[in-house]
Formats: structure tokens, sequence, C-alpha cells
């Protein structure tokens, strides 16, 4: 059972054994026609999941990887004929530097991202620990980070960091620290910078909350006898609240690694992957390759290469959560 | 126990995976012509011109229905979405009798099957001759007419008539003389910048190094034969000499517009388009527009659209009635001037009576437009190209590199 934890499958699976289980004791075995309607009805019950996940969420991921087997343009999608190709997309795209660009440009993107969101969001997380006055409207508050569409919060900061007329450029005026006009979004590490910080932005709230739960779960007792012993607030927090929040770190991490390796629309509003590709993640090129090229078949091995990365990173996850459980 | 469960999703998938790569090639096959609907009679019109440019085309499209009784049923698809939903719509065997598109995209298009061959059409309706060159050539695939002309668009020069004279300059009419106004305007304070052009990640801010590129004798398919390098060095000299904001590399063609409508910067590029917007936003302002400088040659782009009709349509002698109709030059002399463009064909004298959309005009006789294999990879090329711009401006790449990586990239990209 431990096994099945991603739930759905769960009953399913279960169910006939019981059944078969229940048969087998029963004094009064039960005809043929009624146990197969009772193997039946667990299934029929769980027949509409499958058939949404499966329409939803199944197809269309076999369909993108399955494009990235043939050759395929605008034509081949509107009249069909597609050539099988094997792995020629994959040879063309990994020998390309441009791919690659964008490949160590969403590693550099997510990995920043994440430490950035997983501080903030610690440091809120610990921030909003003790009650105080007005702690319930500055936590809402925070939320609305991540309840903000992205189209409102990726120009927000696109306004803000215009070089002639944003708030940032104002402000840095004002200080006497800039003269003239200085295009934030128009300099690729300032850019990178720039994406790398709206993005902890939105997500910093939602590692806050996954954090928080954490450490409402660590036992008060330890820290008394950790006052006890005399350790200062730093050593409480790096041996004792650290260790205590490993479990609830690692999945934060993982859900924003997750989140922010696939992110699209903050990048793609705020500098269309520019300047000069500087902010071209995978997402980005994928699109570029399939919507502004055409090119459907090289932009499912980006895609394909996109969800490679988080499913290996799901299952070691996934693995070092049982060896865990299991130790 | 946990094995069996396990081995079962296992056998599923496998099945679903064979089914999958059995139906592949039906699933990649698309769908469009065999599902031809009878035809009901109504045109369906599809564009992309949201407010305000779509209000006068539909007053346009409810003349028609006025004058003949058939009926039009517009739809308005925003331009970023219009190409990606033609082609799934194509795919679904949904699409319009009539289609408005962007002219680059014609040959795609007709080369995906999404819109018909209208050569018999237009050699019935014999009027080819009546429109200037470049513009028909978009419509061309393959010595076949799948697009007609429905207006035509070019860029020129904006200027701030105040702004020039408080620098103590002329409109500038060779791009030496442009890049010593825009460090003269920038260095009086005339204006926070002298030039405003958009640099924008992307296609759409590969025009004004396009524009440049063009002055200097070099296209889109020969940007480094020296033209590209010798644009590059001349836009990297106006940001060096602050005559043009490091800025335009985030700006579209609105911000850039945006910039000269507040006094921001002293001159703009861009296309007659932008003319009603200029007096709308900034009614006060003394401004007038002159033709593009020149380098070795004379050089403007084409903007262009195209009326096209759909494949399968089932009203195709319907759409066509109405693509002969929007054409005719009083109905064409009711509708440009209030859309704010040109007309594609040079029998049109009174949409044209203003004299600043007459400068665009003018012009529109050696606007350049990309056609052949050019026009099909015209996107990743302006792609292309505007990231050449952006590495010369940043600093990582010198001109000249920059124009050589660019055009191995333009070719290799052609030849994909």
């Amino acid at each position: 059972m431990r096994r099945d934890t991603p739930g759905s499958a769960a009953p399913g699976a279960a169910s006939p054994g019981i059944v078969a289980a229940r048969a087998a004791t029963s004094p009064r075995p039960a005809g043929p026609r009624r146990r197969g309607r009772r193997r039946l009805a667990p299934l029929l019950f769980i027949a509409p999941a499958v058939l949404f996940v499966g329409a939803t969420v199944v197809y269309p991921l076999l369909y993108s990887v399955l494009q990235s087997f043939f050759d395929i343009g605008l034509r081949e999608v509107v009249q069909g004929g597609a050539r099988w190709v094997g792995l020629d997309n994959y040879v063309d795209q990994f020998d390309r530097p441009r791919f690659w660009d964008a490949f160590a440009v969403s590693a550099v993107y997510t990995v920043a991202s994440v430490a950035l969101t997983f501080a903030i969001g610690l440091g809120l997380a610990l921030l909003l620990r003790r009650p105080f006055r007005g702690r319930d409207v500055l936590r809402a508050l925070i939320l609305v980070a991540w309840v903000l569409p992205t189209v409102v919060s990726a120009n927000v900061w696109r306004w803000l960091l215009d070089g002639s007329y944003g708030l940032l450029n104002a402000l840095l005026r004002a200080l006497g620290l800039l003269e003239g006009d200085l295009f934030w979004l128009g300099r690729p590490t300032a850019a990178v910078a720039a994406v790398v910080i709206a993005t902890a932005w939105s997500f910093a709230p939602f590692a806050m909350i996954l954090l928080a739960a954490g450490l409402e779960g660590i036992p008060k007792g330890l820290y008394e006898a950790a006052r006890i012993d005399g350790a200062s607030p730093w050593r409480q927090f790096r041996h004792l609240t650290l260790p205590q929040l490993r479990p609830v770190s690692l999945a934060a991490l993982l859900l924003v690694f997750i989140y922010t390796f696939k992110n699209f629309d903050t990048i793609f509003l705020m500098t269309a992957g520019g300047p000069g590709g500087a902010t071209a993640t995978l997402p980005v090129y994928a699109y570029n390759e399939a919507f502004e090229f055409s090119r459907f078949d090289t932009a499912s091995v980006a895609t394909t290469v996109l969800m490679i990365v988080p499913i290996a990173l799901s299952l070691w996850y996934f693995r070092a959560l049982r060896k865990e459980q299991s130790a | 126990m946990t094995r069996a469960p396990l081995r079962r999703t296992a056998t599923a998938l496998t099945a679903l995976t064979a089914a999958l790569s059995l139906t592949a090639c039906g699933v990649f096959g698309g769908g469009s012509a065999d599902e031809a609907d009878a035809g009901d009679g109504v045109i369906t019109f599809w564009h992309y011109y949201g407010d305000p440019h779509g209000v006068p085309l539909e007053a346009m499209l409810e003349r028609y229905t006025e004058e003949t009784g058939v009926e039009v049923e517009p739809r308005f698809i925003p331009f970023e979405d219009f190409g990606r939903t033609l082609q799934q719509q194509a795919a679904a065997g949904g699409l319009p009798d009539v289609a408005l598109v962007n002219a680059y995209e014609t040959g795609q298009l007709a080369d995906a099957g999404i819109i018909e061959d209208l050569s018999a059409y237009a050699d019935a309706w014999g009027e080819r001759d009546a429109y200037y060159d470049a513009g028909w050539e978009t419509g061309q695939v393959d010595g076949a007419t799948y697009g007609i002309p429905h207006l035509a668009d070019d860029y020129a020069l904006y200027y701030n008539e105040d702004a020039l004279a408080a620098a103590g300059v002329a409109v500038p009419t060779t791009w030496d003389e442009m890049e010593a106004a825009a460090a003269a305007i920038a260095d009086s304070g005339a204006a926070s910048y002298g030039l405003a052009v958009s640099g924008i990640e992307g296609a759409e801010g590969a025009t004004g190094i396009l524009l440049r590129t063009l002055a200097a004798g070099g296209d889109l398919a020969d940007f480094g034969g020296g033209a590209g390098t010798a644009a590059l060095e001349s836009f990297q000299r106006m940001t060096a000499s602050g005559g043009l904001s490091e800025g335009f590399l985030t700006w579209n063609e609105d911000d850039a517009m945006a910039a000269f409508t507040n006094g921001e910067a002293a001159m703009a590029i861009n296309s007659a388009s932008a003319v009603n917007v200029v007096r709308e936003n900034a009614p006060d302002l003394a401004w007038n527009v002159a033709p593009l400088p020149a380098d070795a040659t004379e050089a403007t782009f084409l903007s262009a659209e195209n009326l096209a009709i759909g494949a399968g349509s089932g009203d195709a002698d319907a759409a066509w009635d109405l693509i002969e109709w929007m054409q005719q030059p009083s109905v064409l002399e009711e509708y440009l001037p209030e859309r704010n463009k040109l007309p594609a064909r040079s029998d049109v004298p009174g949409a044209v009576t203003d004299p600043v959309r007459a400068v665009f005009a003018d012009q529109l006789e050696n606007a350049w437009a990309p056609t052949g294999e050019t026009a099909l990879h015209s996107t990743e090329a302006l792609t292309i190209v505007q990231q050449a711009l952006q590495a010369v401006i940043s600093g990582s790449a010198t001109p000249a590199d920059a124009a050589a990586e660019a055009q191995a990239a333009i070719d290799e990209a052609m030849g994909r």
C-alpha cells in the first residue's frame, strides 16, 4: 500500500483484493453475476477520474512526446503525412548551442529562483511564527503576491523597472544614486536578476505557507530542552529548526522547482526571453520553436526535456522519502 | 500483492502507447479539406484588428450586407493568437471563408494548405496591374495567387518641429545626417533623445535595423554582406552618442511612439497607422512626417495584409465577390482614411488626400517586402537580426561578428 502514495490509484487497486477475500470467507458464496457486478462497481467509480486524467493529461502528454519523433511543420499539422524520423529531432537539438543556451538559462533561472523563494519563504514563515498585532493582516497581504495573476504582476514589474519612468529609477535618482536612464530589462545580467526576483516574489508566499505548517509541527519541548542546554537562538535555528524542517523543506523545494522550471508567463511578459536571449528559458524556447517558427517537432523535443527533468527529480525525491520512512 | 497493480498499470500504459503509435498517422493527419461545409451563404470573416482598427472594417462589412444582402459574420482574434487559431481550425476543419492575414504569412499558410489558390478568380478579375508590385508579390506563392492585398503601409520619419528647431538641426535626409541630428538634439536638451524606434526582443524590434540595412543596400536574406555591419555600426554610434536611448531594446512600437508623443524623443520611425494616434494623444504637438533617411539607396519596409479564402470554404464564390467588392477604389476611398492606412493599388487617389499620409503613399513605389523563401522564414530571420542588434548594443559582439553570425543563422533557417 505504501507504494500507492498518489492516492487515486489506491482504491481501485485494493478493492478487488478485498472483494475477493470477502467472497472467499463468506459462508454463502455470491453467484458469478453478483461477483462480476461487485468487481465492476469500483472500476465504474474511478472511471470518470481515469477518463478525465487520460483525456486531459496522459493523451496530450504522450501526443507531445510522440510528436518529437516525427518531422512536423505547419503543413503536416494541417494536412497530415508526418514522417517518422526516430531520434533525428533530438540529435538536431542536442547539436544546437541555442538549445543548450536555453537549458543553461533555465538551470540558472530555476536554481536562483528556488533558492531565493525558499530563503524569503522561510524568513516570512519564521517572522510570522510568533503572534503579534496585525499578523493575520500581514499574512493575508503577503498572500496577495501568490494570488495575483501573473499578467498583472509581470507587467507591474516591467513598469517598475522601466529605464525612464520606472519607480525604481525614480527612487535611485531621488537618492542621488543614478543620473539619467538605466534600462534594467535591457541588460542581460540585470534582466536575469529581475525575472528571478519577480518569480521569487510571487512564489515565496506559497513556500511560506508550507514552511509555516512545518514549523507548527516541531514539538515545543525540543526548544525548551535546547534553551535549558543553553543553545543560542542561532544554534537553535541551525541544529533544531532546520533539521526538523527537512521533510517539509524538501517537499517545498521540489514543488517550487517544478513550478519555476516550467514557468513561462512571468518571463514572456517581462522580457520575451530578451535581451538577446539572456532570459530565454526552455519554455520560451519551445514557444518560439512551435508558435513563431512553426517547428512543432523540435518544440516537442524541448518540452519533453522540460518534462523529464522534474520527473527525474520527483522520482529521486520519492525514493529518498521512502528510504527515510523505512529507516 | 503490491506488484500486481503496478504490472497492470504498466500493461495499460503499453497498450495505450501502442494504440497511440498506431493512430499516429491519423493523429497527425489533420482533417481540413474533406470537411468542407456545403456553404450556408453566410461569409465568415476573420481578422486581427482590435479596437479601434476593427470599427471601420466591420462598418465596411455592414455596408456590403446592406448593398448586397449577403450576410457577413466578422470575428476578431487578437494578432498573437491569429496564426495559431488558423492552424488549429485548419486541423479541425473550421476555417473561415475569408481571412485577413499578415502579408508575410501568406506563403506559409498557402504552403500548409490553410488557404485556397485564388489564381482562377484573380485571372478572371484582371486587376493585377492596378497594384504596387511589392504588395502584390506577397500574395504570390510558386506562381499562383493566394492573397489579394487588402491595404498597405510603410515606415517614415516622424519629427517634432519645435525640438528640431530648438536644437538647430534640419530634418535629416541621410543616415549620416540622422546620426548627427540625433546626437545634437540629445546634447542640446531639446528632447531627451533624438530618435525613438522599437528594438524589442523578437521580429517587431527588427524594423529599425532592417530599414537601416535596406538603406545601406542590404536585404533580410543578405544581412552579412557589409550592409548589416554598416547598419549595426550606425545604431551603435547612435546609442553611444545618446541620440538613441539604450532603452529602445525594451520598447515595442507603441512605447517608441509614446516617447515621441510625450516629447521625450524628437524623432520616431513608424508606419502611417500611428498618424491618428499622434493626432489624438498630442493635439498641441507641432510635428510632421518626412521620407526615411537614405544611405546607398532610398528604401522603406512594406507592412501589408492580404485577403485570403480559407481552405475548403463552401462559399468560395461568395467570399471572392466580397474580396472584389472590398478592393473597389470607391469603397477604399471611404474605408482607408477611417482605417488610417494606404491603398495597395495606385488608382485610389481619393484615399490619400491628407498631406501627412501622402508622404507614406509616395514611398510605396520603392517599398521593400520579403518574397519567396525569405518571406517563408521572415519571422525567424527578423528575430535573428534583432538578436544581432541586441548583441552589438550590449557590447557582447562587434558589428562585423554579429552580422556574420546572423547571416549564418539566417542561411540555416532558410535551409531548414
